[in-house]
């Protein structure tokens, strides 16, 4: 057979992905062995946090309400518990997040809220 | 019942604050901004006789809260601002808050101050920690310094419940071979009382850079006097009915 050389194939492919790591710390957007591995691993972080990422606002949701709650009301049912317990009794559809923001925004509406259905 | 907000909600032009919460019987919605207060008498109960009465009593009761401080035209949280600043500026409700720099500057962060006679250590390390790290707060993120900063005076008088005086044991280890160095309670307490607590407040916040930022905002002092009365330090809240040594 012909000889044929690679030539610069495999240069062209390992540009582009020394360039998606060129912000990498130390040897990671400089070694091209190390680029290829830390893209993958980018990457998969990437694609599984971006779940993760929902489950952590919902539990920074949760906590602010609770924080807000449980700061002001002085009765006896001051929790996020029953908060949520009192929402889906009453069948308020508010979400996590809106409540959160409310709590932050404009915190005495929440608060109102909260006595007229927390009994 | 979900009927009721779907079918309503077409009025409203994606404005998520009233499209969710409300729940009127009567129809009184002014467009995008509808004065809170009304919203607050829900119809909480399905038959709509009953809740006819129960949405009058709570909004009667709603507006006299009200009304005793300031009217609710004029009340600042329920000003209805035309046009709504939200289809202005950034989107405030979708994005979850973040603070900005202006949100922690540690010049206007309160400063508690908390005596730790006959207190319990644990308990009592548990408090401070939770308000240095700012968890009882509503606007409390967990990459961002928004606590307060808290004073423990009388630090050589926190106690600690059982034979713990006796048998807590506090360890260090120099790095070298044979170097670890044991101290019970007692023994500790009299050397650097304040290492006490600080070695339990340390062990609750959380380890990492913040964690050491969050560590320097404790101010312990072995006496009653603290040099901090210019920060204007008030008491610490403390829920715990449990703090107090039980004799």
């Amino acid at each position: 057979m012909t000889r044929i050389k690679r030539g610069y194939i495999a240069r062209k492919r390992r540009t582009k992905i020394r360039l998606f790591t060129s912000s990498f710390r130390g040897a990671h957007s400089r070694l091209t062995r190390t680029i290829s591995q830390q893209k993958i691993k980018a990457l998969v972080s990437a694609n599984r946090d971006r779940d993760r990422k929902k489950r952590g606002f919902r539990g920074l949701w949760i906590h602010r309400i609770n924080a807000i709650i449980g700061k002001n009301k002085k009765k006896q049912y001051n929790r996020y518990s029953n908060l949520l317990y009192n929402m889906y009794k009453g069948q308020w559809l508010l979400n996590h997040k809106i409540v959160a923001q409310m709590g932050i925004l404009k915190g005495n509406c929440l608060l109102m809220i909260a006595n007229e259905i927390i009994t | 019942m979900a009927l009721v907000c779907g079918s309503a909600s077409v009025t409203f032009p994606s404005s998520s604050f009233p499209r969710h919460s409300h729940r009127n019987t009567s129809s009184s919605l002014v467009g995008l901004q509808f004065p809170f207060h009304k919203l607050v008498s829900l119809s909480l109960s399905p038959s709509s006789s009953s809740s006819n009465t129960n949405a009058r009593i709570l909004r009667i009761h709603s507006q006299q809260q009200d009304s005793s401080l300031v009217p609710p035209e004029q009340d600042p949280r329920f000003l209805c601002v035309e046009p709504e600043p939200r289809f202005k500026g950034p989107d405030i409700w979708n994005k979850t808050w973040y603070p900005k720099a202006a949100d922690h500057v540690n010049t206007e962060k309160t400063w508690y101050v908390v005596d730790a006679t006959d207190k319990v250590l644990g308990r009592l390390a548990s408090t401070i920690a939770i308000h240095i790290r700012g968890k009882n707060l509503e606007t409390y993120t967990p990459s961002v310094d928004m606590g307060a900063f808290v004073i423990v005076v009388n630090a050589e008088k926190v106690a600690v419940s059982g034979r713990k005086r006796t048998q807590k044991l506090y360890r260090r280890h120099s790095g070298r071979p044979g170097g670890m160095k044991v101290e019970t309670f007692a023994q500790l307490q009299n050397r650097i009382p304040e290492r006490i607590i600080e070695h339990a407040v340390r062990g609750m916040l959380p380890k990492g850079r913040l964690g050491r930022r969050l560590f320097t905002h404790l101010k312990v002092y072995e006496g009653p006097d603290h040099p901090h009365a210019a920060q204007k330090p008030i008491e610490l809240p403390i829920q715990d009915k449990r703090i107090y040594l039980q004799r």
